[in-house]
Parts: structure tokens; sequence; C-alpha cells
């Protein structure tokens, strides 16, 4: 009874100052607050009347120029993959011997079936996916200094303008950023987003943006069909992402969650010299994730990759005969239209659902090749041209997001609605731009 | 000997140091988990300190204490539900202005409140000179300066921590005026609150300027105990 009489005696209250004071009482409040804050630092805080430039606004002044930034923010994108391309070229050939090495020894164990699953299975697919550890940890080691020393602030602050024009504003950029390393923090990083309807927009686009494991899938083919220019493709896949999360911003905020974008004061922390300890850290917490997952939904999709391309007995392993044939087989014709309609590309992008980087495994478990070779091998035996493969890069880049997103994305928005969506539109927008690409591009190569 | 166990909040807006105050209070003894029904992380830490165990609570980095956004909501549901026996704010000494938002709102509720002032050799490099009397005197609060990426100031944050715990000192009550205008209204819903059994949990004048403010957090609450 009484919660009514207090409601009333609000709404009164605020009738009543909103006639003398014209504005909001929430807006009063807060000038009072801001008032009593200046008066308080009269007493207590004695600073020089014109505050000298630190080191940091001198920074400033060229990173977040008007006119340099976003171009300086491009640069240091591109320099961030060159650093990760070039150094972890060589590592990745010293596992990739490694594993051909290790796969000789395991073909000659007895029972037959039993060096099938450590050759063709185990170190097939498992070692696909551990040769990418370099490229993906020099990769967190990149995102992790520029978040300790201070950039990714300024990069959230350079791209504001730009995505207010897209109805979001620079918050929601952060997110993105993260999501090269991995979507979930990503999404999880929208909560800094006050508005419900940026909060969710951010979120549902989160997933165009490139993350570590689809890393692998652009490092094998770029490496495999684009030799020349293989920092350039992948560099492209990223770009890619981005603009087409832009365009599906657009059009969600615009069109669906209709409305204001808001407006804050974004900080801009003065830069630091990263700590090794702190990098190291950060990149541990984040590659831990994928060594964990290679050790243990990985390697359970790669027996059940191996499994299903023996059965049923007596079939060859992996031909299109096998299970695993007769499933890609029935999916492919979907995807002909896009370029990669052969059963065995079906299958990888299937399991691909489970955890990105398992499209390359799976491919390495059904060519029956470990790392170093399996991009010859896809050449050879799917009969890719470097356009086919390019589209099945866009594909991989953005169909449905890996099932720890969607439970991410499900808990973060509290909706399985929400979930939902985001897989199946994001499929639908692959489908989309991995055929137009394709098509058009079938014009020009012939 | 047994332990007397207290628990304190770390509060404090992002970028003032709140995560290396809280890794210097606790060192490796850290659990990570949840906050309820979100997904936001939750740090827990101990520390044994004259015969306490000192649990300590790291709320998310926030820069107010609005309705608008679950960070803000957790940690100032934290705040007032689980009334820890003191909160900590980390305030970055050399941004006063900005972080003292914070500080004052935490002061409107009632809680304990001890001041850590840190960065303060940030705030000297840049000949910021701060009356760490008159901040204490103002507020109400006890101060204490540090520079905690040095570790410095630990042992007085842990002394005031026991300090305030035990009641010896602690923050007097805490009013900022609003005006006349303003106060009348407050002063008006803190009577008809005071009927409402939502007037045992929190404080009538916290209320009483958060529905001024038309906090949606606060409306619901007194819609469901209608229901109730």
């Amino acid at each position: 009874m009484s919660s009514e009489e207090i409601l009333k005696a609000k709404d009164e209250g605020l009738a009543h100052l909103k006639s003398i004071y014209r504005d909001d009482a929430e807006t009063i409040i807060a000038d009072a607050r801001y008032g009593f804050i200046s008066g308080l630092l009269k007493d207590v805080l004695a600073k020089p009347p014109v505050e000298r430039l630190t080191l940091s606004d001198r920074i400033d002044r060229i990173l977040v120029n008007r006119w340099l930034g976003i171009p300086l923010l491009l640069l240091v994108i591109f320099a961030l993959f060159q650093f990760v391309f070039v150094l972890s070229d060589p590592l990745m050939e010293w596992i990739s011997q490694f594993f051909d090495w290790l796969g000789g020894y395991a073909a000659g164990v007895s029972p037959e079936w039993l060096g099938s699953l450590l050759a063709n299975g185990v170190l097939g697919g498992v070692g696909a996916v551990l040769t990418f550890i370099p490229p993906i940890f020099l990769m967190f080691i990149a995102i992790s200094i520029l978040e300790d020393c201070g950039y990714m602030a300024r990069a959230a602050f350079v791209t504001d303008k730009v995505m207010h024009k897209i109805g979001l504003h620079g918050r929601s950029f952060i997110p993105m950023v993260l999501g090269f390393g991995c979507n979930i923090p990503g999404i999880m990083a929208c909560r800094t987003i006050e508005n419900p309807k940026d909060r969710l927009t951010t979120i549902l686009i989160n997933p165009f943006m490139s993350c570590g494991a689809r890393l692998p899938i652009y490092i094998l083919l770029a490496g495999a069909f684009f030799t020349q220019h293989q920092g350039l493709v992948v560099f492209a896949m990223y770009l890619i992402g981005i603009v087409v999360a832009l365009i599906a911003a657009l059009i969600l905020r615009k069109g669906v969650f209709k409305g204001a974008s808001s407006h804050f004061v974004m900080e801009l922390p003065p830069y630091r010299l990263p700590t090794i300890a702190g990098v190291m850290a950060h990149t541990w917490q984040r590659g831990k994730a994928f060594l964990i997952k290679a050790g243990t939904v990985i390697f359970g999709i790669v027996v059940v990759v191996w499994l299903l391309s023996s059965l049923p007995w007596g079939v060859e392993y992996a031909s299109a005969d096998s299970w695993m044939g007769q499933i890609g087989s029935f999916f492919a014709p979907a995807l002909a239209p896009a370029g990669f309609g052969q059963w065995q590309a079906a299958v990888s992008l299937l399991f691909g659902f489970l955890a990105k980087e398992v499209v390359i495994g799976t491919m390495g478990a059904i060519l029956a090749i470990e790392g170093g070779l399996l991009g010859g091998t896809i050449a050879t035996q799917l009969g890719w041209t470097p356009l086919i493969a390019f589209c099945f890069m866009v594909f991989c880049l953005l169909y449905m997001p890996c099932v720890a997103t969607i439970a991410t994305i499900r808990s973060e928005t509290a909706s399985w609605k929400w979930a939902g969506f985001a897989a199946l539109y994001t499929t639908a927008v692959a489908w989309l731009v991995a055929t137009l690409i394709f098509q058009v591009g079938s014009l020009f190569t012939g | 000997m047994t332990q007397k166990e207290i628990t304190i909040a770390l509060a404090g807006n992002p970028n003032s140091g709140k995560t290396t105050v809280f890794n210097n209070l606790t060192g490796a003894r850290q659990q990570v988990g949840n906050w309820p029904g979100v997904t936001v992380e939750r740090k827990e830490g101990r520390h044994n300190y004259q015969g306490y165990c000192i649990r300590v609570v790291d709320l998310p980095g926030v820069y107010s204490l609005t309705a608008y956004a679950p960070d803000e909501v957790i940690a100032r549901n934290f705040i007032v539900d689980q009334k820890p026996d003191a909160v900590v704010d980390i305030v970055d000494a050399s941004n006063l202005e900005r972080n003292l938002y914070l500080t004052i709102q935490i002061l409107e509720m009632g809680a304990p409140l001890i001041i850590a002032l840190n960065m303060m050799d940030m705030a000297e490099a840049k000949s910021h000179h701060i009356d760490i009397e008159a901040l204490a005197q103002e507020t109400g609060a006890p101060v204490v300066p540090m520079v905690a990426s040095r570790n410095q100031g630990t042992d007085k944050l842990l002394q005031q921590i026991v300090r305030v715990t035990r009641g010896s000192t602690g923050s007097r009550p805490f009013k900022l005026y609003y005006g006349q205008e303003i106060e009348n209204e407050i002063a008006r819903l803190e009577r008809v609150i005071l009927k409402s059994h939502l007037s045992q949990k929190y404080p009538p004048r916290w209320l009483a300027i958060k529905l001024l403010e038309e906090d949606e957090e606060i409306l619901k609450k007194f819609q469901e105990a209608e229901v109730v």
C-alpha cells in the first residue's frame, strides 16, 4: 500500500521540480554533485594553472590526430599481421616437420587400425591444429602489447566518428578488436556499453571479427594458393570481416533497433611501457584456452572424424562412400554456388561449428596428411583454384560462430532467440558473400 | 586463536590501479568466479592481518553507480545488499575530479569508506599537490596515499581497514547539500519511505535521491515491495 503512496509522492516531487528548473531532477542532482566536487577540489588540490603537456599528450597529438588517426590505426593493424606471419613462418615449419616425422613412425604401429587412427586421425587432425600455436600466440602477444601500452583506447577514440555513422560509438570498437583474439572476450567486453540497443548490436556483429581460431584456415590456404601475397590475403580477410560487421551494424541499428546512439566521455589513459610479465600473463590467459581445446574438444572431434571416415568397415579411408562422405555429400550441393561443393569442404565446415580451427583438423584427417603438405593436397585432390580457396576463406570467416561463442551470446543477452538469430543470419551472410565473390570472380577468371 | 573474518569491497574507476591494489592485498590467494545471474567476472581474495582474515572482493571498475550499466548495478548492489565491513575506493590521484564522482556516490550510500589515493607519483609528476588532511576532513573518510605499482601504502591501507572495521575511526555520515528545492523533496520523500520496509534495508535518504533520479532498479524495488 505504502509503495503506491511513495511512487505518487515521487511523481509529484518531480513535477514540482520540473516546473521550477525546467530540467530533469537527475541532471540537477548530477550538477550538484559536480559542484560539490569542484568546491572540494578548491580546498584540496593545488595544481599549476596551465597543465604542462605530458609525453602522452604529445604522442596523442599524432596518434589521435584527426587526419592521421585512422591511417595510422590501419598501419598498426597491418604491422601487427606482418609481425605475426614473418615470425611464425619458420616456427611453423619446425612443428610441421616434427609431426611429419612422428607420423612416419605412427603409421608403422600395429594393429593396422591403430596405426591409421594415430597417423591419419590424431596426428593429421591435432597435428594440423597444433602447427598454428606460433601465429596464435604471436597474435595474442601483439594484442596484449597494444592493450597494455594504452593504444587500444586510442583505437576506440579515433574510430568513434566512423562508428557514429553506423549508429554505434567508439566504445563498441574495443569489443570488436578483442574479437580478433577470440569472440568470447569480445562479446563479454560489451558489458561496458550502457545503451542496451548499442550493446545488443555490438554483440551480434562480433562474430564477424575474425578470431584467432580462423587464422589457421587463412594461413594454410593463403600459403598454398597465394604464396606471393600471403600477408595481404590474410589482411583482406580481416578487412572483409570488419566491413561486413559495419554493414550489419548499420542495418541492425538503423533498421531493427532504432533509436539514438548515446554519447559519452572516452578515457585515454597515459601511455605506459608494457611489462614483459604483464604481456606474458595476458597472452597465456588467452592462449591457454586454445591449447586446452586442442587437447580435448579437437582431439575428440578428430577421433570422431576418423571413425566416420573409416566406417562402414572395409570402405576406403575417407572416400565418398564412407559415412563421412555421405554426410558431406548431402550438404555439398548447397555450397556449390559458392565454389566449394565438395563433400570434404561441407564436412569440415560442419565440424567447424564446434571450433573453427577444426576446419583444418578435419581436412587433415580426411585427406590423411599433416600440416605442412595439407595446402598442396587440397589443391590437387579437391581441384581448388585460388578463387575457390578465397571464397572458402570468406565463408569460414563469416559463417556461424563456434558453439562456445553461441553459448556466450546466449548468456550475455539472456536469450536463446538472439543466440539462434546470430547463428542463422551469419550463415546466410556467409553464403551470400561467398557466392557473390565466386560468381563475379568466375566471370573474370573464366 | 580464532580469526575474525571481515569483508571489504574494492571499488574504483577503470584504470585507477584497482587490480594492482587487489593483487598487492591478496597475493596468490585469489578465486575467480562470476557474479550471480550475470557473467561479469568476480574476483575474491584473502589476507591475514593482525588476527583478522580479510576477505577482499573486487568490484567491477565503474565511473558511476547508476542503473544504466550492468557493471554499475553489480558494484552498488554488493555495497548496499552485502554491506561489507568497509569499502575501499581506489582513486587515481592524478585525475581527482573524475574519480571523486564515484567516491561521493559511495559515501551517499552510507557505506564505511576508505579512500585509497593511488598513483601519487603520477600526481606529483603533473605537479598536483593534494592536501590529504583536507580531503579526509571534507569527505569524512580516512585517506591513504599510495603508489600501488611500487607496492607503497599497502600496509597503511591494511591498518586503516582494521581501524575502520573496529569502529575506532570511521567515515562520519556524509551529506551532500542539493539546494533548497531538491532538499525539500528529499525530506518529503524520506518521510513516506520510512513507512516502507525497504527503509530498514537501505538508507532512506539514498532511496529518496534514487527515486528523484528515477533509478530503474530502485523503482522496481518499490513496485515489487507493493506486490509483497
